[in-house]
């Protein structure tokens, strides 16, 4: 490693322990009440003993099972709905400009309507995460087929290709990336959107603990389960980044 | 080489784009007629917005003229005809998700060529623009002389008559652009297809085409035809002699006040 | 041509609002779903309902203070991280690591830290807000066209000419974009905080409604959440719009 890459190392590093060494310190002494700020040891702990017990299995699995039913619901009404859109310039001009203002409002504000209508199930959190996967989904989707290379259209029109041949051979690949793109958007959309939600208001799933141990006053167990939703969300993004990136290779 | 019976047969045709009476309707070209032989080049060449990739176009059934009427062996164009008509366009239209075989092949695909023959054929094709080696890349590992002769082994693989050819070498530098014609030229020659040409370079439209088609400004009009006499395969002989040098001349008075006219140049 | 898609899309808008209204007077149950008609008469309702305006209006401050907030300390923050190549070596990417942590696990931490008053809203807010910010301003910096910088030193500029006159400028329209991104962001920050817990902002509001199954009431403030979201968004848009007219 070149020296300079070194020193930015070193500092990152620094700046991790420091971090570190303040929090053991300012809850050795006291400065920030207890209930805010457990200290590290025993967040540490209460971690460790969260993961060799694997209690938390009963609500990531609620989580999980959330995520993936709003994932479906949203990516096949997305896709099917964006496509039928893309196939004409009028409907482009009348549904994009209609969903692409929809997406600017704050869709976590229907979250109210969905507990209303859903209770505090799984429901309500699979309706808010497939609502606010949704929108980046279709609107990918339209773009996706809407801008597809005249080139690529004439060159199969011109080798003679039938309409289902110009779908499958043309313009599905050449959509692929955007759609792909807005897939892996919806996706992440959707577990920050169910996290928060079930933070808001449910009976359980990860968010869910972490608000119940914040009000049962146990702030290092809800230290242990913000750890673990931490790393949940940074091994879904790498899913599906590898995920992503292995589609594209295979994709030319 | 020739035997009497034309290929392809123009007549009056007009092309605009835009409703009547709109002022901003635009006539493209404007009463074209010309026949094509078996087995020649025909060059199509003038200035930017001649209409001349729209009499391609016409051609190869990609449009429907305004007025008039095309043939391809007597039968009147309709519709794309691929079995009798290849394409290959200036822009690589090479599908970037599939290797340079594969490309090959889906056009016979589209024909409904049994599977069985498609390899055969594909690598014949291949081979007979040089890119064998190269069937399982990927068009973006491709330089652009080898993307366009890619494209050109996917036409040749449609085993049609007849070829058009959109400027395909527009985008390559003059060098490539040379030897490609070269290679374009020595093609005709072994297969006997019927090919229209359109191009912008005069160099180019002398050194490949039997027969020249100049163009007016628009709305265009042919304004006339000149005749290459000289044999098939051309070679760098041909390229440096005085015939050439000639015939440019001549294509370059021509085309120097359409030109002009087109650049919106006023200037007597 | 018809119909416009403009004429069209407005088509579309009225046939679902009727859609909507007919389905829910034949099929729906008034403790869950309201039609659009209640749901205009609740508004009128709201509008004059002191409480629930002074809700909002606090809701609103939240959201303005947490934005400035987040301006006043991304700006600089990104500016220094954009120009200095040590501070980007090092601290970028602690910033793009923080950035990526998911916020809505702090939730109650944050609440916990501020209160269940406006602080902690803010702070949601800003924390959500602020780094758009950052990440924008740095891409501004460093995108500026070598070819430009050259340009600029072969006049003969010094280091604070080239600032102000070739680095600022070029910043400007990703910083505007940055701003879109962070009113986006902030919406998100303060809308969460304030649906988690509320005493003086719409949060409280949206759970009174909800617990007491007043659907029209409950869509009504939603409505007002989201035109003030949609001006402010819009706002944002405009103002990116204008500055970036200059860029390719």
């Amino acid at each position: 490693m070149s020296g300079e890459r070194l020193a930015y190392r070193l500092v990152q590093i620094g700046f991790a322990a420091v971090l570190l060494l303040a929090w053991w310190l300012v809850s050795r002494n006291g400065y920030v009440s207890p209930i805010l700020l457990p200290s590290l040891t025993s967040s540490v702990h209460e971690f460790v003993l969260l993961l060799e017990s694997g209690s938390y299995w009963p609500d990531l699995r609620v989580t999980l099972y959330e995520l993936v039913m709003a994932f479906m619901i949203a990516s096949v009404t997305g896709c099917i709905v964006g496509y039928i859109v893309s196939r004409s310039r009028f409907s482009v001009r009348v549904f994009d400009p209609l969903f692409a203002g929809l997406y600017s409002i704050p869709a976590i504000l229907l979250f109210p309507l969905y507990v209303l209508f859903f209770g505090l199930g799984p429901g309500s959190k699979i309706a808010i995460g497939a609502t606010i996967a949704f929108f980046p989904i279709i609107l990918n989707t339209i773009a996706g087929f809407d801008y597809v290379d005249r080139s690529y259209i004439t060159a199969a029109r011109s080798m003679g290709a039938s309409g289902v041949q110009m779908f499958w051979s043309v313009m599905l690949p050449a959509a692929f990336p955007v759609v792909l793109a807005g897939l892996r958007m919806g996706f992440i959309l959707a577990f920050l959107s169910i996290l928060g939600s079930e933070t808001i208001a449910s009976l359980s799933g990860l968010g869910h603990k972490i608000v119940s141990f914040a009000e049962s006053m146990d702030p290092a167990k809800m230290f242990a389960y913000i750890f673990l939703a931490i790393i949940i969300a940074f091994l879904l993004n790498a899913t599906v980044t590898l995920i992503e990136a292995r589609v594209r290779r295979g994709h030319g | 080489m020739r035997n009497g019976t034309s290929a392809i047969t123009v007549e009056g045709v007009s092309q605009a784009f835009g409703p009547e009476g709109d002022p901003r309707r635009v006539i493209a070209l404007e009463s074209a007629s010309l026949a094509v032989e078996r087995g020649e080049l025909l060059c199509l060449i003038g200035p930017s917005g001649c209409g001349k990739s729209t009499l391609l176009n016409l051609i190869g059934g990609l449009m429907t003229p305004t007025t008039g009427e095309v043939a391809i062996e007597g039968e009147r164009v309709r519709g794309p005809l691929p079995k009798k008509v290849a394409y290959v366009f200036q822009e690589s239209a090479l599908f970037p998700w599939r290797t340079v075989i594969d490309n090959v092949k889906l056009g016979m695909a589209f024909q409904g060529v049994a599977r069985s023959e498609r390899d055969d054929r594909a690598m014949g094709a291949l081979s007979a623009v040089g890119l064998a080696d190269f069937a399982q890349h990927y068009p973006a590992q491709l330089s652009g002389g080898m993307k366009q002769r890619a494209q050109l082994a996917r036409a040749l693989g449609l085993q049609t008559d007849i070829l058009l050819m959109d400027e395909p070498f527009a985008a390559l530098d003059e060098q490539t652009r040379m030897v490609l014609g070269e290679d374009l030229s020595e093609l005709l020659a072994r297969t006997g297809k019927t090919i229209v040409f359109v191009t912008h370079s005069l160099v180019e439209a002398v050194f490949l085409a039997d027969r020249v088609a100049v163009f007016t400004a628009r709305p265009g009009r042919i304004k006339t035809m000149i005749s290459v006499d000289e044999g098939h395969p051309r070679n760098r002989d041909f390229m440096t002699s005085d015939k050439l040098g000639r015939l440019r001349n001549e294509l370059y008075e021509l085309l120097h006040d359409e030109i002009r006219k087109t650049m919106g140049d006023t200037r007597p | 041509m018809s119909v416009g898609p403009g004429l069209a899309r407005l088509g579309v808008i009225i046939g679902l609002v009727i859609l909507w209204e007919i389905g829910v007077r034949l099929y729906g149950d008034p403790l869950f779903l309201s039609p659009p008609s209640q749901v205009v008469g609740a508004l009128w309702e709201i509008l004059g309902n002191q409480p629930v305006m002074r809700a909002l209006g606090t809701t609103l401050y939240e959201l303005v203070v947490a934005f400035a907030l987040a301006v006043a300390v991304g700006l600089p923050i990104g500016l220094i991280i954009g120009l200095q190549r040590f501070a980007r070596g090092s601290f970028y990417p602690i910033v793009l690591m923080l950035y990526a942590i998911p916020q809505a696990t702090i939730l109650p931490l944050v609440i916990l830290a501020f209160g269940i008053g406006p602080p902690s809203k803010i702070a949601f807010g800003f924390t959500h807000a602020v780094f758009p910010i950052m990440v924008t301003v740095v891409a501004g910096v460093q995108g500026v066209k070598p070819s430009l910088l050259v340009c600029a030193r072969s006049m003969g500029a010094n280091r604070s000419q080239i600032f102000w006159n070739v680095i600022l400028p070029h910043m400007i329209p990703s910083f505007f974009t940055g701003m879109r991104l962070a009113m986006t962001g902030d919406l998100l920050g303060v809308l969460l905080a304030e649906l988690y817990v509320s005493q003086a902002g719409v949060g409280h509001f949206t759970r009174l409604f909800t617990e007491s199954f007043e659907p029209a009431k409950l869509f009504a403030l939603i409505t007002c959440l989201a035109a003030i979201a949609v001006l402010l968004n819009e706002l944002c848009r405009r103002a990116e719009r204008r500055m970036s007219r200059w860029h390719e």
